[in-house]
């Protein structure tokens, strides 16, 4: 299913009451679109560890 | 099987090289089968055993430093990929990870006898930066060890060539047993969590138009929240501007920084 994580994530906000919806396509159909875009903030990288 | 053998007495080391490089490559070709052949061949006189050797670990390291170099140009990109057939994909990299950065040494050097490792042994020394003189050290380990065993066994038990066919043969219908047993069980799987999500597709969808119109109005409304697992563990990466992360794996801890008064607009790859 496409946008599988984002449903996922969206039906169990929803169940908390928040008003949730999905985009659809998600950031590759943001992309296509042309829409703007940003590099994530190095705060919110996910640091894997290396052998560096 | 019986054709390898034959193709290995025709063209020798040629033939050898190929099978080695193809299972390298992850290609489904029993490259053990041509060590083994590779060996009773020498012990037979027709080949030189240090060359039937030194073929195996130069197709082995081939391959391997390929493999190794596409981890380390493009991230974690390629060990997402290979995550996507994992039953959970969305922890399938960080577990991999954590796992490589602990036994990653030890890994390398007995990954080519276990059917899976094997395959994400090199991208995962690529995509964790593994030093490439560490990494061909380990390796190079790996591929003498592997090479040793089989073209060893068929070197000391080449009278014995065909019982080993044999018993390579009932141990591959046994392998394509157990192989075709997982598949089932993978796609059950697959098909459960296929019927547990089509709640998920009563969630409201929005186009990315009617997401524009919204975010032009300038009113506040509308806030933006990125869910990727995978997006977030390259510098560089980039995501819808403005937006957040929310990560799906510890969403009970974050749901609370989620304002009730807006609108929320999730989004994944």
């Amino acid at each position: 299913m496409r946008e599988a994580t984002s449903a996922r994530v969206a039906h169990l906000v929803r169940e908390q009451g928040y008003n949730a919806f999905v985009i659809t396509g998600g950031l590759d159909a943001w992309r296509k679109d042309g829409g703007a875009t940003e590099i994530v903030p190095e705060d919110d990288l996910v640091l894997l560890p290396t052998f560096n | 099987m019986e054709s390898i053998l034959a193709l290995t007495a025709r063209h020798g080391y040629s033939i050898v090289f190929l099978a080695v490089l193809a299972e390298s490559l992850s290609l489904p070709i029993p490259a053990a089968l041509a060590m083994i052949a590779g060996g009773a061949l020498a012990a037979s006189g027709m080949l030189n055993i240090g060359w039937v050797l030194a073929v195996c670990v130069i197709a082995m390291i081939l391959a391997d430093s390929l493999i190794y170099y596409f981890g380390r140009t493009m991230g974690w990109w390629l060990l997402a990929l290979l995550c996507k057939v994992s039953l959970n994909p969305e922890t399938c990299v960080l577990r991999s990870a954590e796992s490589f950065y602990k036994r990653g040494r030890t890994t390398l050097v007995i990954a080519k006898f276990i059917p899976g490792v094997a395959t994400m042994a090199a991208p995962l020394a690529g995509s964790m930066k593994m030093r490439p003189g560490q990494f061909l050290i380990y390796d190079l380990a790996g591929a003498f060890l592997y090479a040793f065993v089989y073209t060893g066994l068929g070197y000391v038990f080449h009278n014995f060539l065909s019982v080993m066919v044999h018993g390579f043969e009932a141990a591959g219908h046994l392998a394509v047993l157990v192989t075709a047993i997982a598949v089932v069980v993978y796609f059950g799987y697959r098909i459960r969590i296929y019927l547990k999500n089509r709640i998920y597709r009563e969630v409201p969808r929005a186009a990315i138009e009617e997401l524009r119109r919204k975010l032009d109005s300038g009113d506040g409304s509308v806030m933006l929240v990125d869910v990727r697992s995978h997006g977030y563990y390259d510098a560089g990466a980039s995501r819808i501007l403005g937006s957040i992360r929310l990560e799906p794996n510890s969403l009970a801890e974050k749901l609370h920084d989620l304002p009730k008064d807006r609108e929320i607009y999730l989004y994944c790859t």
